[in-house]
């Protein structure tokens, strides 16, 4: 930073050495094992109003100042730009390290190996299983951040989780059912404590039932009718919908070639209304055990709790120091991750929760429901550019009648637009029905980066949503 | 030192097992992203990844680094010994056959040694080029212009020792006018030279300035023309659906038990052509098994699938030279050099003449599967949705939500024009793997929508 100082309007430089596991094992055998490990440098620099960035593996001083030499070139040689300042910031000063009780990577390969193993025969006990997979994943990031502005800080931070699926085949006609979640199960920011947690081997059986089952199960109708989310599927539903839309660079067009832009526009704060006055959403870069929780951000910015929807009424966007500049929102969000070090940072969610209601417990919803189909667990999922027109599958619905869950349903599917549906929002359960998920495959950047978010939510439920569409 | 000497390096700093793998991956890449007519993201890399799998009665242990010291690379290699060691411990003894003996893999010209220079100054002239031509109609450009060089290695101990070197080139323009209306345009190519960012800022202009209120379909079967990078992204989906090897051994893929029959209009041709003149070629897949071109739909009727090391032993078939990973990725296998054969018609216009009332298609987005065996998936149009009416184009279309069968949509397929277009989105995640679509425009009697873009 020193070397950078003197030639740059502002520069920062990470250090990132990220370690991870990948086991999976399938159909009785090993499908997967793989230990990764990488180092290196990001440096990026602004000249001019333009952003350059250089990545190297090459950690030497001579490696760090070819980088450096990379990052000015790459940012001088585009047309000139007048980028906005950067919102103030005291730098970033200390280390900080997520909450891990049993260290992942020091469980020995064959304790993971039993667990996993031990679940994926559970999920062949029965009959009709065609694929059946156990997974097991941990990652470890250890960054250290430096920028012009003085800034100095060290993470370290622990991920670790997994989950169950099943796949049944008959006739032309593929089933599956995870568990906890699928897209890879359920992953925290923990040690292999939560792991265990999870009781892989204990759930499969169930799991494995209910893929089964739904080969002979009625289709999800086609109409409209009243919707309970829970789990994934409603943490989807907020990551896709609202997430997404109010992330600044999106609102302020500087994703429109790719990720897209936001009907949530950038004068929306205060006016906007999102959804019914039951909805409230904060960005928490806080939450315990969340995947979006830091200390700092990817330019050092202070994690916080960000109010994003209060009764219904936009509060606030997910932002970057640069973005808030150009808005005049007074301070970054903090919301700037980058994956590994040869991806700059880039505007991302961190924990983007939905707040709990006062509707009891799921089953205190339902009975409240009458009737209705639940959809807990994601198959398929698309939504449009502006983050508005959303349709979703899951893998298995519930057909809710009397106020009670009934008959298990197939291909279950639901459409809406955004403002529309969270307006038709009607009841949230609890607080202690309030759980964190995961999703592991955000991707969002050019060029591509996949991010790991938490969402928090409890069931809620939905008046009026057309369903059985795919 | 070459990839090549890197792998055999690795090779040899890796503990025996009953066989092993290098695969090296190098990197050197450049993108230069843009919005509003204005710079906002310019990325350079740098890096490698050398991975080691180790065999072991069966199963693979994998372990990966980007650490070239002989220190490192001994302890990748013992990781992934270890790995398969716990593996073969618990479980047995695995399916996994042996990595492939040494082939050889031919040659291609998927290499620019200008555009592996990597020079940012050109990347910067094509931004600026793009801004200029979007300006002189009033619009606001954005996108991304990026160019690299990926070097890849095998050595293992079967004798496989192949190196291949490519280079490719990717611009997008995406523009936008002051009512929202956007259009789209992009081209991809093995050398930068071969981007014409002026013409594609101007393609892109054409459709944002198409003047007439959006109209609203509803939700229901129309006629359709798809534009190349539409028809990539349904191919590319196909892939993924229905020559997936390891789907189709377990019963899971779109073409189970119909290989050998008419499942597509008899005027489709797939094909993986690894060399197909206008692709990114590959030499080789990840398990140094040589590409060749592999026939997938002939006449319309179903012929193969695409297979690793690892879905061909459960198949009772050999590999294809579509491994994504040594040992096989979890996924399966997947075509990565899609040729969909051209036909008769001379464009798009000519396409659009029969249909009475349709609708124009540029590009996908957010596409997803929802039930491969079906080859059903979903997606969004985007940036040049039109309404086809009387064999015209006559006004703008808000954008629609597309629920179908990929397999339907070939099936209803009429024509194809002569001309085809190597399709990509730039997506590079992860270590870049370059790879794209070669694909024509397309006239579909029915393609299903079941929604519209709202607007708020």
């Amino acid at each position: 930073m020193d070397a950078a100082a003197r030639r740059v309007e502002y520069a920062d430089a990470r250090h990132v050495a990220a370690r991870a596991e990948r086991i999976s094992v399938r159909n009785g055998e090993l499908a997967q094992l793989d230990l990764d490990a990488e180092s290196g440098i990001g440096i990026r620099v602004r000249v001019g109003g333009a952003w350059g960035f250089a990545a190297t593996r090459d950690e030497s001083r001579g490696g760090a100042e070819a980088a450096l030499e990379r990052a000015l070139a790459v940012a001088e040689a585009q047309p000139s730009a007048d980028g906005a300042k950067l919102a103030p910031e005291a730098p970033a000063a200390g280390a900080w390290e997520s909450e891990v009780r049993e260290d992942p990577f020091g469980v020995p390969m064959a304790d993971k190996l039993a667990l996993l193993t031990a679940a994926e025969a559970a999920l062949r006990e029965g009959s009709g299983v065609t694929v059946s997979r156990a997974s097991f994943f941990a990652w470890r990031t250890e960054k250290l951040f430096a920028s012009t502005e003085g800034a100095l800080c060290e993470q370290r931070v622990t991920e670790c989780g997994g989950g169950l699926s099943a796949t049944a085949v008959a006739d032309g006609e593929t089933q599956v059912r995870s568990w906890p979640a699928s897209h890879g199960g359920h992953v925290a920011q923990a040690g292999f404590e939560h792991f265990r947690e999870l009781a892989l081997p204990e759930r499969a059986p169930h799991v494995a039932e209910e893929a089964v089952a739904l080969l002979a199960a009625p289709p999800c109708p086609a109409g409209r009718t009243t919707l309970v989310l829970a789990g994934e599927q409603l943490g989807l539903q907020v990551h896709e919908s609202i997430g997404h839309a109010v992330e600044l660079d999106r609102v302020l067009g500087r994703e429109a070639s790719y990720a897209g832009t936001s009907f949530v526009p950038a004068d929306g704060i205060g006016s906007l209304h999102i959804g019914s006055p039951r909805l409230n959403v904060t960005a928490d870069a806080t939450s315990l055990g969340g995947l979006g929780s830091y200390r700092w951000d990817d330019e050092g910015v202070e994690g916080q709790a960000v109010p994003i929807v209060r009764d219904g009424v936009l509060r606030g966007f997910l932002s970057s120091r640069e973005t808030a500049a150009e808005l005049s929102l007074g301070r970054s969000a903090g919301c700037m991750r980058a994956e590994g070090f040869t991806r700059q940072p880039i505007v991302r969610m961190t924990n983007v929760n939905l707040e709990p209601g006062d509707a009891g417990s799921l089953e205190d919803l339902l009975e409240s429901t009458g009737r209705g189909i639940l959809i807990e667990t994601n198959r398929s999922w698309s939504i449009d550019d502006q983050r508005l027109q959303f349709q979703f599958e899951g893998e298995a619905a519930w057909e809710i009648e009397d106020g009670a869950r009934r008959r298990l349903l197939k291909n279950p599917s639901y459409a809406g637009v955004t403002p529309v549906f969270w307006g038709s929002l009607d009841a949230l359960c609890s607080d202690a029905d309030w759980r964190l998920i995961s999703l592991l495959d955000c991707g969002k950047g050019e060029p591509g980066q996949v991010m790991r978010v938490s969402h928090g939510s409890a069931p809620a439920r939905f008046r009026d949503v057309e369903v059985g569409v795919a | 030192m070459r990839a090549l000497d890197l792998a055999e390096l690795a090779l040899a700093a890796a503990p025996a097992g009953d066989g092993g793998l290098a695969l090296v991956r190098r990197e050197r890449s450049l993108v230069l992203r843009y919005a509003r007519s204005r710079p906002t993201q310019a990325t350079a890399i740098d890096d490698l990844t050398i991975e080691l799998a180790v065999l072991r009665e069966g199963h693979v242990g994998r372990a990966s680094t980007n650490a070239l010291d002989l220190d490192s690379l001994a302890a990748c290699g013992r990781s992934a010994a270890a790995a398969a060691e716990a593996a073969a411990r618990a479980g047995g003894v695995g399916t996994f056959p042996g990595f492939p003996a040494a082939g050889k893999a031919r040659g291609h010209d998927g290499h620019d040694p200008e555009t592996a220079a990597l020079h940012p100054e050109r990347g910067g002239a094509a931004l600026a080029a793009a801004f200029a031509a979007a300006e002189r109609s009033g619009l606001e450009a954005h996108g991304i212009w990026t160019a690299a060089e990926e070097e890849t290695a095998v050595a293992s101990s079967a004798g496989a020792s192949l190196g291949d070197r490519i280079t490719d080139a990717f611009m997008k323009v995406v523009c936008i006018a002051p009512g929202g209306r956007s259009g789209y345009a992009a081209a991809t190519a093995v050398a930068a030279r071969d981007l014409d960012a002026p013409v594609l800022a101007e393609r892109a202009a054409r459709k944002a300035e198409v003047q007439g209120e959006p109209a609203s379909l509803d939700p229901g079967e129309y006629p359709v023309v798809l534009e190349a990078h539409a028809v990539g992204w349904l191919m590319e989906l196909l892939g993924v659906t229905a020559f997936n090897g390891l789907a189709h051994a377990e019963g899971r893929g779109a073409l189970t038990g119909r290989l050998g029959t008419r499942v597509v209009a008899a005027c489709v041709n797939l094909a993986d052509s690894p060399r197909f003149p206008g692709t990114l070629p590959r030499a080789f897949d990840a398990e140094g098994t040589p590409k060749a071109p592999r026939p997938l739909l002939e006449d319309g009727v179903a012929r193969a699938v695409v297979y690793d090391t690892h879905s061909a032993a459960l198949a009772g078939e050999a590999s294809t030279g579509h491994a994504l990973a040594p040992g096989g990725s979890p996924g399966g296998p997947l075509p990565t050099n899609l040729v969909l054969a051209g036909g008769g018609a001379k464009d798009e216009a000519e396409l659009s003449r029969p249909i009475e009332r349709g609708v124009y298609v540029t590009r996908l987005w957010y596409a997803n599967v929802v039930r491969p065996h079906e080859s059903l998936v979903t997606a969004v149009t985007r940036d040049g949705t039109f309404l086809i009416e009387d064999g015209e184009i006559t006004r703008p279309l808000l954008d629609l939500r597309l629920t179908d069968s990929v397999l339907g949509i070939l099936a209803r397929t009429q024509a194809l024009t002569g001309s085809t277009a190597l399709t990509s989105d730039g997506e590079f995640y992860g270590r870049r793997f370059a790879m794209g679509t070669v694909a024509p425009a397309l006239r579909a009697s029915a393609v299903r929508f079941t929604g519209s873009a709202a607007r708020v």
